[in-house]
């Protein structure tokens, strides 16, 4: 195994694991017009074990943020350290066995079995014309067990409900064994039960596995309930980090997402949010 | 969950190897012209055993100089066609994707053809003069996959959409310029063989450089491809999946490109546009072997070969002594297999 | 879990196995497939059953500009073209012809010599399998890429592209020449130029008629400047209205219309599956601008007009016979062309008639008050079923 893996092996897991630096970024349409800023200057870090939520309305800058992190974007400035290496100059598969990430799937062409899809995030660790190890297949099975879907391991993919599909795709992120977890939206189609299911899930993986979890989403309650750290972004700027507690306060969010609300605490001593109906 | 295997891979391949040699072994008794496979064998073992002065019968003309090279030359462009479809369907993520979609047939077509009507003003020695449509079909082919990547560009990087808009427009174009040559050329008798080479012709006989140039290309692209048969995989995901799964989609793309382009080119430049097979062969593969481009592309290889080789064998026997083009009988058999093949809808 | 050291070993080795093993496969493909053009080539040129050949070569220039090695007297050739099989057949040199195409179909003995397929798309085996040593081909009906194939094998062609009438007589010399037979050639020559002369003395005083000669109606195809059936047309004499110079124009009905052609000129199709039905013409929208079909002013001729042999100066004089009847008052035999007919059709009786049933009204009817009838009461085998003058 590569040598910089040692690094992860780190006894000290409280250390910082993920570091974001001042990233910023631009985009332009076309040469002539000036960039649109979609990002600016952005900080925060991360451990092993926590989940960040980056919270904010559509086109905030969260999907932007999210692709940096991911080391498919280059900032336009400021950098982006995941344990001590800049994430977007590694090589994809060096990043694929680092960083998972979980979206809503493309249609897929042709179709394949779960167990196939699941095995498919083995591939950052194959050589050329590799065949899947039995080391592989168990990896991909133990995956499958960890988001409680090993009874869908046999079923063809275009066959399970949306919220099966879900954990399926995360079963597929687990196999890469990624340090980061990054999540784009994944309560967007699910029910209640399941997406409470999904987080519980995502905690419980980030507790025992020690990973790092980023999700996007602009599910208020859920991002207070299961965030350890909340990324707050709007229009671009972060305006707060820091634990729900201190990031929840009612002028800050009233002017984030345009909309009259109350912030109290739940029994659970997490802040929670009721929108106000605008009479 | 039972995971592909290089076993597994090996012994469908070598049920394929056996289906083609029984099929080569068939059409190889099957012609114009009788001939007894058991004196061939014994011939055959005697070339073998460096004893030519023995050689005595008279049809091992037949099935040696004409017959066999012409059956090699069915397996080779039978099997690139069908890899490159296969490469292709992977590449734009597009079931209805052939080889020829980009625009290389046409473009080849086109560099055939011009080459025709140059060279008489071309002082070639006799031996050059045979190689000039080859040649020529392959330039017009090099030109065209240039052209479409650069028109398929977006930000610099290949995009499907543009890619196949910009090969099904130069592939329109192209035909309309061959089809206005044709038309006010049509009074000049050596353009009467391109209606044959349009429609696919295995009868032209090779020379042996280019039947080198065939085979070595035939297996670096086919083995490029191969080395890119799991990314492929991915890629049919979605190429932001296979980029978050660490497939380098920038050079993934350009290398199969490139790689299904050359094999498309090569087996145009020498065959003309034999259709169906690059279309038809890989969903039939699929059907059968499922869709893992590791044992996807060999069996499309060998399924090319035989479909080919068996649609040649047709084209010169139903007929005899005259010949059919190729294109024709595939497209007899490919229509009919593709309506089927759509009711089932690509399994 | 990471991957031990033994399963990396594992896996490294398998997929450079695999490479291998994929490789070495290949590659023994390849090496069949190569393996086979090392045969050597001498042995095609000596046909093991045929008496020894003679093994003098020598070097020609055909009509296209090849350089072709050929023996010096050829004993098995193939001819791949209906006209060159008549031309062989004209020179008396029918015993060299060892195969030809299905379309070879005179003299009628031509139909009986083996057939090698199409003369667009011959069966190479075919042809192999009767070891010539010469094949003889037309650039314009033939392909390059057979005359390509046949050389890989060792066989030579040698190609005859004629573009005039003159050009066909000089052929026909240059082919017995090469076929051994020069005296045949010179014979052959003297002959056809001593008929052409004869119809061009007839014919030279009269006005040259303008004509159109049709090789399809739909679309409309003529004939080009520089083809030998244009040629064929000035020596009978008329003239092709068509100037181009490609060899078989499309041209449009307007610009016909406007030339207004005396004659219209139409070849058999020898495969009378859909038989010109030239009577109907005038119902075709548009036909009926042109003055030649409201008058039923058509030529027929057979199919020697559009093969480079000799039976086209029969066809001249077939043609010459309709455009200037008044020229040909005095002679009372039927014209070569039709005694040739005559003979085919004599000897095949289960074939159809070749040519049209329908009377047809001679040209110029009112001037030649006898001559029609008198054809007929010459001949009586002409009054069953050649109804029409020829």
């Amino acid at each position: 195994m590569p040598a910089s893996f040692t690094f992860a092996e780190n006894p000290r897991a409280s250390e910082i694991r993920l570091s974001v630096e001042q990233v910023s970024y631009a985009y332009s349409a076309n040469p002539s017009q000036a960039p649109l800023f979609t990002l600016e200057a952005t900080s925060f870090q991360a451990r092993p074990g926590e989940i960040v939520a980056i919270l904010g309305p559509n086109a905030s800058g969260k999907s932007t943020l999210l692709k940096l992190i991911a080391g498919t974007q280059q900032p336009l400035s400021g950098r982006i350290l995941l344990n001590g290496f800049v994430t977007h100059s590694l090589t994809p598969r060096i990043r694929a066995q680092r960083v998972a990430m979980v979206q809503q799937e493309s249609p897929l062409m042709f179709p394949s079995r779960v167990w196939q899809f699941v095995l498919q995030g083995r591939h950052p660790y194959s050589r050329t014309l590799h065949f899947e190890s039995d080391d592989d297949v168990l990896i991909a099975r133990n995956a499958l067990a960890q988001v409680g879907a090993e009874h869908l391991s046999d079923r063809w993919m275009d066959q399970i409900s949306g919220g099966e599909k879900q954990r399926v795709i995360l079963a597929r992120a687990l196999s890469q064994q990624p340090l980061l977890l990054l999540l784009d939206e994944p309560t967007l189609h699910l029910d209640i039960g399941s997406q409470v299911g999904l987080l519980d899930t995502l905690r419980r993986l980030a507790a025992e596995n020690r990973y790092t979890v980023i999700v996007v989403t602009h599910e208020l309650n859920l991002a207070a309930q299961y965030a350890d750290q909340i990324v707050l972004l709007h229009r671009g700027k972060c305006l707060r980090v820091g634990p729900p507690s201190a990031v929840y306060q009612r002028e800050l969010l009233e002017q984030v997402f345009q909309t009259p609300l109350t912030v109290e605490s739940s029994p659970t001593g997490r802040p929670r949010v009721t929108i106000l109906p605008v009479s | 969950m039972r995971p592909l295997t290089f076993q597994g891979v090996l012994l469908r391949c070598g049920i394929l190897a056996f289906i083609l040699f029984i099929v080569v072994v068939i059409a190889l008794k099957l012609g114009a012209v009788p001939v007894s496979l058991y004196g061939f064998g014994l011939d055959l073992l005697h070339v073998l055993l460096r004893k030519t002065t023995e050689l005595s019968s008279n049809y091992n003309l037949i099935v040696y100089d004409i017959r066999l090279p012409r059956i090699l030359l069915a397996i080779i462009v039978g099997a690139s066609l069908a890899v490159a479809g296969t490469a292709f369907q992977a590449l734009l993520r597009n079931p209805l994707a052939d080889p020829y979609v980009l625009g290389v047939s046409s473009g080849s077509s086109l560099g055939a053809i011009l080459a025709l009507i140059l060279e008489p003003h071309l002082a070639l020695p006799l031996a050059f003069a045979a190689l000039v449509t080859p040649v020529g079909a392959f330039l017009g082919a090099a030109a065209t996959i240039a052209a479409v990547y650069f028109l398929g560009r977006r930000e610099g990087q290949i995009d499907n959409t543009m890619l196949l808009l910009s090969g099904i427009i130069s592939a329109s174009f192209f035909s309309a310029i061959i089809m206005f040559l044709i038309t006010t050329l049509s009074g000049r008798g050596d353009l009467r063989g391109m209606s044959f080479w349009l429609m696919g012709d295995l009868s032209g006989a090779l020379q042996p450089t280019l039947r080198w140039v065939l085979g070595i290309g035939f297996l670096v692209a086919t083995g490029v491809i191969y080395t890119t048969a799991s990314d492929l995989n991915l890629l049919l995901a979605g190429e932001k999946e296979a980029m978050h799964l660490g497939v380098d989609v920038r050079r993934v793309q350009l290398v199969v490109y490139i790689a299904a382009s050359l094999l498309t080119a090569l087996a145009v430049s020498v065959s003309g546009t034999i259709g169906y097979i690059g279309l038809l062969v890989p969903h039939v593969m699929r059907l059968i072997f499922g869709s893992d481009h590791r044992i996807l592309i060999p069996t499309s290889a060998f399924g090319g070969a035989i479909a080919v080789v068996i649609a040649d064998t047709l084209a010169r026997t139903v007929v005899a002594p005259s010949e059919l083009p190729v294109g024709a009988m595939t497209a007899l058999a490919g229509a009919p297999l593709f309506i089927y093949l759509l009711r089932r809808k690509f399994a | 879990m990471r991957c031990s050291i033994r399963d990396q070993r594992r896996f490294v080795l398998r997929s450079s196995f695999a490479k291998i093993l994929r490789v070495s496969l290949c590659s023994a493909a390849g090496i069949l497939l190569f393996v086979t053009p090392s045969r050597t080539q001498s042995t095609v040129q000596t046909p093991p059953t045929a008496p020894p050949a003679s093994t003098g070569l020598r070097e020609v220039t055909d009509e296209t500009g090849r350089t072709v090695r050929i023996p010096q007297s050829p004993r098995r050739v193939v001819s791949l073209a209906p006209g060159l099989t008549e031309t062989v057949y004209a020179l008396g040199l029918q015993d060299l012809l060892v195969g030809d195409t299905d379309y070879c179909d005179f003299p009628p003995d031509a139909q009986l010599k083996p057939k090698v397929g199409g003369a667009i798309n011959p069966s190479l085996e075919a042809i192999a399998d009767l070891h010539p040593d010469l094949v003889l081909v037309t650039k314009s009906l033939n392909r390059i890429e057979t005359v390509n194939s046949l050389a890989n094998l060792g066989i030579p062609s040698y190609a005859i592209d004629p573009q005039s009438v003159a050009a066909i007589i000089s052929s026909t010399q240059r082919l017995a020449e090469i076929l051994g037979a020069p005296e045949a050639g010179d014979a052959l020559a003297k002959d056809l130029e001593r008929r052409l002369a004869g119809i061009q003395r007839r014919v030279a005083p009269f006005p040259r008629r303008t004509a159109l000669f049709v090789i399809w109606t739909q679309p409309l195809i003529s004939v080009g400047k520089q083809t030998f059936i244009a040629d064929a047309l000035q020596h009978a004499g008329a003239e092709s209205i068509i100037d181009s110079s490609e060899n078989w124009p499309k041209v449009s009905l307007e610009e016909v219309a406007r030339l207004q052609p005396e004659f219209l000129v139409f070849p058999d199709t020898h495969t009378e599956t859909t038989p010109l039905n030239i009577e109907s013409l005038a119902d075709l929208p548009g036909w009926r601008i042109l003055g030649a079909v409201r008058n039923h002013r058509y030529a027929k001729t057979s199919e020697a007009v559009d093969r480079p042999a000799p039976r086209i100066v029969s066809a001249i004089e077939d043609l010459a016979r309709q455009f200037h009847p008044e020229a040909f008052l005095d002679q009372r035999d039927t014209s070569p062309d039709l005694r040739d007919r005559q003979d085919k059709d004599k000897k095949e009786n289960d074939k159809d008639n070749v040519t049209p049933t329908n009377p047809v009204p001679p040209p110029s009817i009112s001037k030649l008050s006898g001559a029609p009838l008198g054809f007929a009461a010459q001949n009586p085998s002409l009054a069953e079923g050649h109804a029409c003058a020829r």
